[in-house]
């Protein structure tokens, strides 16, 4: 199959730069169900898949979504969905299919504002947890990339890619209606600047070849077989062995839920990506992601000018959370502001436990609808600053 | 713990050819039915000349799927419950050049899994789906399902089930399956070569199979533990279509209508229509 990588200078949404990203990275099954804010990468497949020769459905529903993904990945072809609150909600039902089975597969979630239904066009930041502990049943650890602007949409669609094949696992790309729906420059490079990781084949016969490594958890580039191949590979929702047989046995449900756990908690080296700005003599800390970044490095400017030692810092693999890069900055500084776009406080409950009580931590939230402004920021800011 | 397998090591010749050894024996209950679709799926496979190499088994979830599970000696893939459908429409359109045989049940197909099921067969998906309706939750331990009869006891109707059951052959063919039949699981030579044909029609062929399920559906619906007595009542319980125009409307209620409902081998499905688009807008 051809690359499908067309480079050049785009003015686009995040959205439509989410499918370049996928179709870059050598996605070639898309299966979505229509959603605001989201609804634009599945239009963007529908046009662009079939160009490349991949396929583009849209199923009946969120469900038959993310397990026609999951079955197509198993079939051999990288695939995505994507959806937001509502949508993520049901797609979670498919997600533990893949986590427990290690299928390779990109699911995005464009954030909006929630809870149910909410506010369909408007922006939100409310499923930072679900995507983490939504699976039903615990025993995983999982991926999630956040960008916050058109081209990372693009550069971190590739990247979710490349690490849902090296950790054989989904990988989600948590955006927002602000990343989505932001139109500005996108530079899709050449083919050959691009980084992109192939499905991993099993070097070794299949009498050797073991599909599950529940022996060597902390395993990663562990191959996925083709379907037809002899491999004779088993999937299936239950704990199984090695080969794939279901078991009830302790002992494997053990293995599995420490490989699970483990490919990832064992490779946290591989998967730190933060975003460092003015931290240098930082004596406050201003923490966002996603599209939320934005007005945050903007109220980070204003207490610049104003003479404020202010700096920013903003995961962008966002799980596994970066507790050592939060702890560097917490030592530095006396007081963090963590600003996101829910009441509740999601992203600043990790932040106050990588913290570790080493700087005061506050909380800026907000229902969403709007993103946070400068100005409200920086007012937070100048209350707090000592 | 020995078993009958591991003492005889004496295979069917099927078995020995087409099933994984180290998952016998299997875990299907006394007198239960599976075994008899199970061996009428193998003999279509042997007599069609199907390999591991071209031909994958999908499960759900439910006694259907637990009990043929990794035991093809191929390539198996078993979805969530209610959840075959989508994963064997991502199968299929990933390969297009392979069979994929689905096995489910009444819950997994007629009740959970019932949109996906509608939609499978709207797109005319060319897979083969058996449909294991034993009337009952099995697995699970006895609750009515969408095939139980009205009036039965089951664990989760201790006052009789008021709901009507699902045709879901008549939901295969109103949604647009090109294939779609009804067989008893005694009705051996049949159901052989429905599957047969299942196989090689292009779209969606599906193939139900009333089942005996003694273990639950004859412990609380029927009162009773023979396997026998639970063939007896399916086979009062059934009429050949054919026969079916001689009966009345009142000898006909409560009774399920078998044979072939339709066969449209004409009709195309979005395997193919997915290649024809392909062939317009491909671009690369």
């Amino acid at each position: 199959m051809s690359s499908g990588v067309k480079p050049g200078k785009y003015f686009v949404q995040g959205d439509e730069a989410i499918a370049e990203g996928a179709i870059a990275a050598g996605c070639r099954f898309f299966a979505g169900y229509p959603i605001t804010p989201a609804s634009e990468t599945s239009e963007a497949m529908a046009r662009r898949l079939p160009e490349v020769g991949g396929v583009c459905l849209q199923m009946e529903d969120e469900l038959a979504s993310i397990h026609s993904i999951g079955g197509a990945s198993v079939g051999g072809l990288k695939a995505m969905t994507i959806s937001s609150g509502p949508g993520i909600s049901l797609k979670l039902e498919g997600l533990g299919w893949g986590i427990k089975n290690e299928i390779p597969y990109v699911v995005v979630d464009i954030q909006r504002a929630g809870p149910s239904n909410g506010v369909a066009t408007r922006v939100g930041q409310g499923d930072f947890y679900t995507v983490r502990y939504g699976s039903a049943g615990g025993n995983c650890s999982l991926i999630a990339l956040s960008p916050s602007s058109t081209q990372e949409a693009f550069d971190l669609t590739v990247e979710c890619f490349n690490l849902s094949e090296i950790f054989r696992c989904p990988v989600f790309l948590l955006g927002d209606e602000t990343v989505g729906h932001t139109r500005e420059l996108l530079v899709i490079p050449e083919e050959s600047k691009l980084n992109v990781v192939k499905r991993i084949k099993p070097t070794v016969p299949p009498e050797q070849f073991l599909m599950y490594p529940l022996d060597t958890p902390g395993v990663i580039h562990h191959p996925f077989p083709n379907i037809g191949e002899g491999y004779g590979i088993c999937v299936s929702p239950y704990t199984h062995t090695s080969r794939g047989y279901a078991s009830t046995a302790q002992e494997i449900q053990e293995k599995m839920a420490k490989r699970l756990v483990y490919k990832i908690t064992e490779n946290l080296d591989q998967l730190v990506r933060v975003q460092k700005q003015k931290l240098e003599d930082a004596e406050f800390a201003v923490v966002a992601y996603g599209g939320n970044a934005r007005p945050a490095i903007a109220a980070v400017d204003m207490a610049r000018e104003k003479g404020m030692k202010v700096g920013f810092f903003r995961p962008i693999i966002v799980w596994p959370f970066p507790d050592g890069e939060v702890l560097t900055v917490a030592e530095k500084v006396k007081t963090i502001l963590v600003c996101e776009l829910n009441i509740d406080g999601q992203l600043v409950r990790e932040v106050s436990r990588a913290a570790k009580g080493k700087a005061e931590v506050y909380h800026l939230g907000s229902g969403g609808v709007e993103p946070h402004l400068p100005a409200q920021i920086f007012n937070e800011i100048r209350r707090l600053y000592k | 713990m020995s078993t009958v397998g591991d003492t005889l090591k004496v295979f069917h010749p099927l078995v020995d050819k087409y099933l994984r050894k180290e998952r016998m024996p299997h875990m299907a209950c006394p007198g239960c039915g599976i075994g008899q679709v199970v061996h009428a799926t193998l003999l279509a496979i042997d007599e069609l000349g199907l390999t591991p190499k071209d031909t994958v088994w999908v499960q759900g979830v439910g006694c259907s799927s637990r009990i043929t599970y990794s035991t093809w000696v191929g390539d198996n893939v078993d979805a969530h419950h209610g959840r075959i459908f989508a994963v064997a429409t991502g199968l299929k359109m990933a390969r297009p050049d392979m069979n994929f045989i689905l096995f489910t049940g009444d819950g997994d197909c007629g009740a959970i899994g019932g949109n996906h099921f509608i939609h499978a067969c709207r797109r005319n998906l060319d897979v083969t789906a058996i449909l294991f309706n034993n009337g009952i939750y099995g697995m699970t331990g006895g609750q009515v399902a969408p095939t139980t009869p009205p009036g039965a006891v089951t664990t989760t109707t201790p006052y009789g089930n008021i709901e009507d059951p699902f045709d879901m052959c008549q939901m295969a063919v109103a949604a647009g399956a090109s294939y779609v039949a009804r067989w008893k699981s005694t009705d051996f030579k049949p159901l052989v070569s429905s599957i047969k044909k299942g196989i090689q029609v292009k779209g969606l062929s599906f193939i139900e199979v009333l089942l005996q399920c003694p273990t639950n559906f004859g412990r609380y619906v029927l009162k009773t533990s023979q396997p026998q007595e639970v063939l007896k009542w399916i086979k009062e319980h059934s009429v050949h279509k054919k026969d079916a125009e001689k009966l009345t409307p009142e000898e006909l209620a409560g009774k399920y209508l078998l044979g072939e409902f339709v066969y449209r081998p004409e009709r195309s499905g979005i395997v193919e229509r997915y290649q024809e688009l392909l062939k317009k807008h491909r671009k690369e």
